[in-house]
């Protein structure tokens, strides 16, 4: 299991496109992937769950990634968070 | 059609989209009435039946969905469309997929199961008080409706090929029903509901449509009736008199040989400095409502932003947004503007802008009344809220606070003590803003204009609002058709309480802009530029014309 955080950069939090954006890119990693907000926690390919997770501007959310190429794609979608939604950061402990 | 004669002119007033003007009949498409006739109230069946007819169902929707995606992409733009990829994935969506299951097997027909569905996933969206998406409610509902009309059958909703062009009336519109719209049968379309923000909204305006949304409902009698529909300033009229007619489309022709005039030549002119043959540099900026017209603005040259009007973030809520709502906003504009000067005016309800929660008095004569800064300085907590907004986002930007409606220095005074106080207060809580945000005001009022040597040493900026400078200064109402004329003629006089402000603005060593429609007025360019007006903000579509004035002007 791969864990970090990122902190959402878009003015306008994870609204329908970047959530769109995010579950489209996980459904092609092939990995169970996790993302939680304080006490929400959503499944990161189902588009409903992540927006309803409500993360806005500012908000840090917690990412987990689990599956046979864990590695590689906690790598790839760190990078993806990075350049798309937000800023990334070292994995809390 | 006999009938419609004995019915009443009416004057509307709704939210402008895209700028334009157009005139020609109402027709009104009302889903309800359409539904009726539609409605068959399913008897689920056994669930396995009714889940495979809801899985048909939902296929279907999502080929119409990936057709819109197509023919949006195509219209319209590449990122307007991206909202019927959207459309797609919830189509698919687990969460989605099994609440309907879920109420299949609790014995629901297909139709109430997403009917169900559909009402939760809104209730949680609408819950976490996110302007952004609470507006995808709109998203779910336009699936819904695919996925019902592919439940019964029925097909998407157009304009018949022997309709006459008519300015479509309805309820609200869905993304996807304004994608489809035949433009040639559509010279533009009104909606009760609708939001600014909405992705309706956005399509219309990328469309180019000259649109009203959230105009309130409209007496089904009118069908049929001739209106004219100005986009620029929101309003319709129904049912108008001839002189009212022969005004608006003198107007709009001349609009017409504006947009002919420029053309494609002046867009080589786009990212140059606006100057005059003597070399005075007129800095050309946007009047715009809210992020949304950001890129408008910017691919039009705008040097930056010299009215963001900031009503839209109140409208259509049901109580006062939050600090943190205007923040993103405002945070999402000074992004946007990449360091360029953005100006906001702070909130100006009351008179023609009424929200329902604000809670106002009826007033008798409300352009005289109590609205803009009277009701910001008599709650200051509201105030308050709107200016540590503004300062926060001005760390991620250039912005400038802009007091409306100013009569006195007092008003000026108060503003500021309220506006340092914020300072002090995000310092002790340690939140980054610009310490040195510049702070100027409106001048709408004659007494502003007269005072300007008083005023002028307590702000950084003058901005002329000539609209309400105008009615105030000539007591005639610019809205209407009939003093359109007489307000025409006479400029003079505010023209000269402009020169008296420019002068005082100018001795204190402040900066000084014209952000009314009168900015956009080509025949007082030189006017505004002999008295040495530093800056000219109007809409997105005049600024282009408005470069090519300012390269004549001595």
């Amino acid at each position: 299991m791969k864990q970090f955080c990122f902190t959402v950069r878009d003015p306008n939090g994870i609204h329908a496109r970047p959530a769109g954006a995010l579950s489209a890119f996980v459904k092609g990693l092939g990995c169970e992937v996790r993302i939680r907000n304080g006490e929400k926690e959503a499944d990161a390919k189902r588009l409903l769950s992540v927006m309803a997770l409500g993360a806005r501007c500012g908000t840090m959310l917690t990412v987990t990634v689990s599956g046979d190429e864990e590695e590689k794609a906690s790598h790839a979608l760190q990078e993806f968070c990075e350049q798309q939604l937000g800023q990334t950061e070292a994995p809390e402990d | 059609m006999d009938a419609q004669i004995a019915l009443p002119r009416l004057l509307l007033q709704g939210i402008g989209i895209s700028k334009s003007k157009t005139a020609g009949p109402l027709r009104f498409f009302l889903p309800k009435e359409q539904a009726q006739g539609q409605k068959r109230v399913a008897s689920a069946s056994d669930p396995s039946s009714e889940w495979k007819r809801l899985q048909a169902a939902l296929e279907e929707a999502q080929r119409r969905s990936d057709a819109l995606l197509l023919q949006a992409r195509e219209r319209v733009g590449e990122q307007e469309a991206e909202i019927f990829r959207i459309h797609g994935m919830l189509l698919s969506d687990e969460d989605l997929l099994d609440a309907m299951r879920r109420e299949i097997e609790r014995g629901l027909a297909a139709e109430e199961a997403l009917q169900s569905a559909i009402r939760d996933f809104s209730i949680l969206l609408r819950q976490l008080e996110d302007p952004y998406l609470s507006a995808r409610v709109a998203d779910l509902e336009d699936i819904a409706e695919q996925v019902r009309s592919a439940l019964c059958g029925t097909a998407e909703y157009t304009l018949s090929a022997d309709t006459p062009p008519c300015i479509l009336v309805a309820d609200d519109l869905s993304p996807s029903q304004t994608v489809l719209l035949d433009r040639s049968k559509l010279l533009g379309f009104v909606t009760f509901r609708g939001s600014a923000n909405s992705h309706t909204a956005i399509l219309a305006r990328a469309m180019g449509i000259p649109a009203l949304v959230g105009i309130g409902r409209i007496d089904p009698r009118y069908d049929g009736a001739f209106a004219l529909l100005n986009a620029a300033t929101g309003s319709l009229s129904i049912c108008p008199a001839e002189e009212e007619k022969h005004i608006f489309f003198k107007a709009q022709e001349q609009e017409r040989q504006i947009t002919r005039d420029t053309g494609d030549s002046l867009r080589r002119l786009l990212h140059q400095p606006a100057l005059t043959a003597s070399g005075h540099r007129i800095l050309l900026y946007a009047n715009i409502g809210d992020a949304s017209e950001v890129d408008a603005a910017l691919s039009e040259g705008a040097e930056g932003i010299g009215l963001l009007r900031s009503e839209f973030l109140y409208l259509g809520l049901q109580g006062y947004p939050s600090e943190e709502t205007l923040f993103q906003a405002y945070a999402e504009v000074a992004t946007r503007m990449q360091g360029k000067r953005t100006v906001i005016r702070t909130l100006d309800v009351g008179a023609d802008k009424q929200i329902p929660y604000f809670g106002l008095p009826r007033e008798e004569n409300p352009a005289l009344g109590f609205r803009a800064i009277r009701v910001c300085l008599a709650r200051p907590a509201l105030f308050k809220t709107q200016l540590r907004a503004i300062l926060r986002a001005s760390a991620g930007g250039r912005l400038a606070v802009m007091l409306p409606f100013v009569i006195s220095p007092e008003e000026v005074a108060q503003s500021r003590q309220l506006l340092e106080e914020c300072k002090r207060e995000l310092e002790a809580e340690g939140k980054p803003f610009d310490g040195g945000i510049e702070f100027g005001i409106m001048i709408e009022t004659p007494a502003a204009a007269i005072l300007s040597r008083e005023l002028a040493g307590t702000v950084d900026f003058f901005s002329i609002g000539t609209n309400d400078l105008l009615q105030y200064t000539l007591a005639a109402d610019r809205q209407n058709p009939l003093l359109a004329e007489l307000c025409d003629r006479n400029t003079e006089p505010i023209l000269r309480l402009i020169e008296m402000s420019a002068k005082a603005i100018h001795e204190a060593g402040g900066w000084i802009g014209i952000c009314g429609e009168m900015a956009a007025d080509l025949r007082l360019t030189q006017r505004f530029a002999d008295l040495g007006i530093d800056e000219l903000s109007a809409s997105p579509p005049a600024l282009l014309a408005l470069r090519a004035k300012i390269a004549e002007c001595r």
